[in-house]
């Protein structure tokens, strides 16, 4: 199975690590780099989650949004929306926060290898995806094409304009991206993140469709998928859900009979069909 | 031989039937060995005094649980002060033994704001006597070593647990009772040290385990008997019209049944029946922090999947928002999802969340509605 960093002591001890970044991508979303303690190295895989804690403002889950080609360090890219988020949101580099994991299954990224890779990201759903997507970069010769598509609603919200800026300078990655709304400067594509999938011209009994995105995003871009005739085989997705122990226990993130702290988040697509909750 | 007591009803040798039921796919449910052989057990008899003097013996040996009654009618697990107090007879109680095993607020972590310190609980190992469980509670707690246990165990859990000495006793059912309909008999004996079995002038005491033979060994009070006895079966009167075995079965065929708007109609997901469940085991974890607004304890919670805000994430999505949709999610739970890896119903049939639920949904009404739509879909099929 996979490593666990905490595995030795309690289920929900967690390790305290240190935040040695901070960068501010939106308004409302912050990247941080956390080290954990005496130089220990995570050992995720990309899509994995670790739990992140302040003592007084509790616990979430939240995606590890780096490559695990990169260590020691690995980023948290992370969107303030209530009591232990908008804490987070506050703290500079040298605080201390408490990390346990990682969880989850994550990609199947032995399984991809050789293929064409399509990445479909909704809004904050770029954070997880990207550490597959840095996890592929840096892999180059072991993947085929690498197509990104991004949408957010408004340019305000696009995250990590540098790694785009990066992506779209290299040859050998192909990033289309829009937004729902634009504003004065952009000159972009408009329109919601399906009106970029139909154009693409893809192989695609080779291409691996892996999606993150809020839950309305999946139905419709699947329906997409489907109708571009990509293999229900050939496609991931990763899915949220509540979620409080990230051990299986707390029942919390259950999708029928699937714990997605367990399970998931990533689900391959035949499976997550099985499953009624799901999408 | 003398006829110191009554065996009236238990006057004539044989021995308990052991029920076989026809397997089927889900025959692994019928897997688990019939334990309770009470006839082939070493055993005593204990008048109504002997049994008040046995509890006063447990009493020196470590702390006694027990039933005892709190106001009319209600009764509740707490530490035996009296041997007196003991209630021997009674239906349920209203808050299952989980509560000594997953308490309703555990402290995980102990913390400190300012210097991120922080510090596990530690769970003092101190043997704890369980007496006059009945079977199903004793099966419930099984069911949560299964949950609580596999996986990534959880170890405080466990550590209360193993300090665990637990003593059944049979009981008379009443109208909301239906664990017989689920197959776990009155005097299904796995897991307790010892069984009280109530015959008509007190208790015929078995002895199920080593550490019960070990602990009754030095007790004065009680009669050894020799002779076989045949216990007879006190019926159940909540039934399920399916044997259980076809269950499983039942709930691959009802997920889009109507059944489920019809009781969710008239429930109020208060999470009553989460709460009360024997086998529910869900919990919510939050941070408290003291008045000085810095010293705090990272707690967990019991937590219901019929309340509202279950599974519910930021940004105000909730993946369950329809009543109907939780209840099948809590029924899924213990008739299908946990079955599927345990092999085992997770529902006891102990009747607790009929019996508090204030709305008055009747489980066993809704099993035998889901029971009759999937007979409805078969005969249908037929034709
Ligand atoms: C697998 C996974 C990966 C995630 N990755 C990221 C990420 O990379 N970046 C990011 O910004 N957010 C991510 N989230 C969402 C993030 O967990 C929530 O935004 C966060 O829990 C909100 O906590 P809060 O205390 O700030 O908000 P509050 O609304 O105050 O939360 C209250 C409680 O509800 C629970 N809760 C609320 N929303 C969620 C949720 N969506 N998922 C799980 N529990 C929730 C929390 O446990 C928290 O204790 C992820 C969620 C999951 C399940
Ligand atoms: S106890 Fe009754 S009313 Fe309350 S949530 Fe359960 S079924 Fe609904
Ligand atoms: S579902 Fe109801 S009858 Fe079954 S074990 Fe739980 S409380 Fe008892
Ligand atoms: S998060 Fe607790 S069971 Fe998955």
């Amino acid at each position: 199975m996979l490593t666990n960093t905490t595995e030795m002591k309690d289920l929900y001890y967690p390790l305290m690590s240190d935040i040695i970044k901070v960068e501010q991508l939106t308004a409302t979303e912050k990247r941080f780099e956390i080290a954990l303690p005496d130089n220990q190295v995570l050992n995720h895989k990309p899509g994995q989650f670790v739990e992140v804690s302040l003592f007084g403002f509790g616990e979430a889950p939240i995606s590890i949004s780096s490559s695990p080609t990169k260590t020691p360090a690995f980023d948290l890219t992370v969107r303030r929306t209530g009591k232990l988020t908008d804490k987070m949101h506050e703290l500079a580099v040298g605080s201390k926060l408490g990390i346990r994991g990682p969880f989850g299954n994550g990609f199947d990224v032995d399984f991809m290898k050789g293929k064409d890779m399509l990445f479909i990201a909704g809004g904050i759903g770029l954070a997880p995806l990207k550490s597959l997507i840095d996890y592929t970069i840096d892999k180059r010769k072991d993947f085929g094409r690498i197509i990104i598509v991004y949408g957010t609603k408004h340019p305000s919200e696009i995250l990590f304009s540098n790694e785009i800026e990066k992506w779209k300078n290299l040859k050998d990655v192909e990033f289309h991206m829009t937004v729902d709304r634009p504003d004065d400067n952009w000159k972009g594509n408009i329109g919601v993140i399906t009106t970029l999938i139909p154009p693409l011209e893809i192989n695609v009994e080779n291409t691996i469709a892996s999606i993150v995105g809020p839950p309305i995003m999946y139905k419709f871009v699947l329906m997409s998928l489907n109708s571009k005739r990509i293999p229900d085989e050939n496609i991931y997705m990763s899915l949220e859900r509540r979620m409080k122990c990230g051990v299986g226990k707390c029942g919390h993130c259950q999708i029928n009979h699937s714990y997605v702290c367990q399970d998931g988040p990533v689900y391959h697509y035949p499976k997550a069909k099985e499953l009624e909750e799901a999408v | 031989m003398p006829c110191y007591y009554d065996l009236m009803l238990y006057s004539h040798c044989g021995t308990k039937i052991v029920k076989q039921a026809s397997n089927t796919m889900w025959g692994f449910l019928m897997s688990k060995e019939f334990n309770s052989k009470l006839t082939d057990l070493k055993r005593y008899f204990f008048n109504e005094s002997d049994v008040r003097k046995f509890i006063d013996f447990l009493m020196t040996k470590a702390e006694v649980i027990a039933p005892q009654t709190k106001g009319e009618q209600s009764f509740a697990y707490n530490v035996v002060k009296n041997s007196s107090d003991v209630a021997l007879e009674y239906p349920r109680t209203m808050q299952p033994l989980k509560k000594y095993f997953l308490p309703p607020v555990e402290t995980l972590l102990t913390f400190k704001m300012s210097s991120n310190e922080f510090s596990e609980e530690v769970i003092e190992a101190k043997k704890q006597i369980f007496f006059g469980i009945h079977s199903y509670e004793m099966k419930g707690i099984h069911l949560l070593d299964y949950c609580l246990g596999k996986g990534k165990p959880e170890s405080n859990y466990l550590k209360r647990r193993a300090n665990a000495l637990i003593i059944g006793i049979s009981y008379k059912p009443d109208k909301y009772h239906f664990a017989t309909s689920l197959g776990i008999d009155i005097e299904e004996t796995e897991g307790f040290a010892l069984f009280f079995e109530k015959v008509t002038e007190g208790y015929l005491v078995f002895v199920v385990t080593d550490e019960g033979a070990e602990l009754i060994k030095d007790f004065s009070g009680g009669k050894p008997i020799d002779e076989q006895v045949n216990i007879e079966e006190l019926p159940q009167q909540a039934k399920i019209k399916y044997h259980y075995n076809r269950l499983p079965q039942v709930f691959e065929h009802v997920y889009n049944s109507r059944v489920w708007d019809h009781f969710a109609d008239k429930c109020v997901g208060c999470g009553t029946c989460n709460l009360l469940c024997p086998t529910c085991y869900c919990f919510d974890v939050r941070d408290e922090v003291g008045l000085n607004a810095d010293d705090g304890k990272r707690q967990r919670f019991w937590d219901g999947c019929m309340l509202n805000s279950f599974a519910e994430v930021a940004g105000g999505e909730n993946f369950r928002n329809k009543l109907a949709a939780r209840m099948r999610h809590r029924l899924y739970r213990k008739f299908s999802y946990i079955t599927k890896s345990s092999g085992e119903l997770h529902c006891v049939g102990c009747g607790r969340c009929t019996r508090y639920c204030p709305a008055d949904i009747s489980i066993v009404e809704i099993i035998n509605s889901l029971i009759e739509d999937y007979s409805a879909q078969q005969k249908k099929q037929a034709v």
